[in-house]
């Protein structure tokens, strides 16, 4: 419940603040928007098995967000950032198609 | 896909819990942990308010990315009604010039006219230069041609998630070429003066194409293309007619559907010309 109710106070400070994206930041929003994604489905489907744990989701998130950056940052300057982006957002998808199909099995037992 | 008895290589494993089971480990372990420890121990107080922070970061990570990647589309829309702005105020400038050229090319042969003996050769030899050079408005009999693009027809596209596809050229089949085509084959035949769309051919015009406009002496012009010569009427319509250009937009008319036609006038009104004065070339002497 906790975690909703600041999931929607961030969406609105974000949508009220709406910040500037600075131009270096740029190449990492597509990485840094699935992984928020991965988090919060990997946190409800943990939540819904029952085994949600606070130190888990915060330090899996942050380091997904770093590890995938760090990727695209070696491979922006090795100049297969682009192709190491899509490979960040296709891992981080799968997971996130994984984790949505067992929060629906969980949920409407289908 | 049964599991293996035996554990595969841990890189291999690793991808095929990513496809097969993406749970992430670091919850059960932790869970595991939990149970192995006593049971279920109180949270510590730092838990609530790190999901708390975690999920306003993610949530505000979200709707960044939402403004930013909105933030475009206005942006773009600006520039495109600043550029059209732009061309308007442009267009407008060169009317207004074009206005004050022909003002004062009136002024100029109505002084010419006042400053010369009527009836003298003089006289007669700068109208007829002035005449050819297409610096003042000439009327007269002779021939219209017509030339239009195809009516736009809304093909269906078979080719899904592509609507709103436009044929190759960008829907344009007459282009500059075209026109001058025309033109030429206008003044082969013996035309007099020749106006493109109203606008005067001189003897340095140009017709050019850029984009997807068609230029006459830098004047962007569109379909409907007229072209009005002036010229002996019947000879121009039958040299005109048994030419290779008019077969050659006949064919086209037919096969492509452009619009082709060309008819006599009894009376075409041609404006003056914009009038570029030589800087360079000047007569030879003694002719």
């Amino acid at each position: 419940m906790v975690g909703a109710l600041a999931l929607i106070i961030g969406i609105v400070a974000g949508l009220i603040l709406r910040p500037t994206v600075p131009t270096w930041l740029e190449p990492y929003l597509p990485i840094a928007v699935v992984a928020a994604l991965d988090a919060v489905f990997g946190g409800v489907r943990a939540r819904l098995d029952g085994v949600f744990d606070a130190k888990v989701f915060v330090v899996s998130f942050v380091s997904n967000v770093l590890v995938a950056a760090l990727i695209v940052y070696l491979g922006d300057k090795l100049g297969v950032g682009s192709q190491l982006s899509t490979a960040v957002v296709v891992v981080l998808g799968i997971r996130i198609f994984g984790n949505a199909a067992a929060i629906r099995r969980r949920l409407f037992r289908a | 896909m049964a599991d293996p008895p035996t554990r595969r290589p841990y890189s291999t494993q690793q991808l095929v819990d990513l496809v097969l089971d993406p749970r992430d480990r670091g919850y059960e372990e932790a869970a595991q942990r939990k149970a192995s420890s006593g049971g279920v121990a109180g949270r510590a107080w730092y838990e609530q308010p790190m999901v708390a922070l975690g999920c306003v970061i993610i949530g505000f990570i979200l709707a960044a990315a939402w403004v930013h990647t909105h933030r475009g589309a206005p942006e773009a829309a600006k520039v495109h009604d600043s550029l059209v702005q732009r061309v308007r105020t442009a267009e407008g400038t060169t009317q207004g010039l074009a206005d004050q050229e022909a003002k004062l090319n009136n002024e100029l042969s109505r002084l010419q006219s006042a400053a010369l003996p009527d009836s003298s050769t003089l006289v007669r030899d700068l109208n007829r230069s002035q005449l050819i050079a297409g610096e003042v408005a000439a009327t007269g009999p002779g021939l219209e041609v017509r030339l239009s693009e195809p009516a736009p027809t809304a093909e269906p596209t078979n080719v899904p998630g592509h609507g709103e596809r436009t044929p190759s050229n960008g829907g344009h089949i007459l282009i500059d070429r075209d026109v001058r085509s025309v033109v030429n084959e206008l003044w082969a035949d013996g035309a007099e003066a020749v106006a493109v769309n109203g606008i005067r051919l001189t003897p340095t015009s140009a017709i050019r194409f850029a984009g997807d406009a068609v230029l006459v002496d830098f004047s962007p012009i569109a379909s409907p293309y007229v072209i009005d010569a002036i010229g002996q009427a019947d000879h121009l319509d039958v040299a005109f007619a048994s030419s290779d250009v008019a077969s050659r937009y006949q064919t086209l008319a037919s096969a492509r559907g452009i619009g082709f036609s060309f008819g006599t006038q009894s009376k075409l009104e041609l404006p003056a010309g914009a009038v570029t004065v030589p800087q360079y070339a000047t007569a030879t002497k003694g002719h």
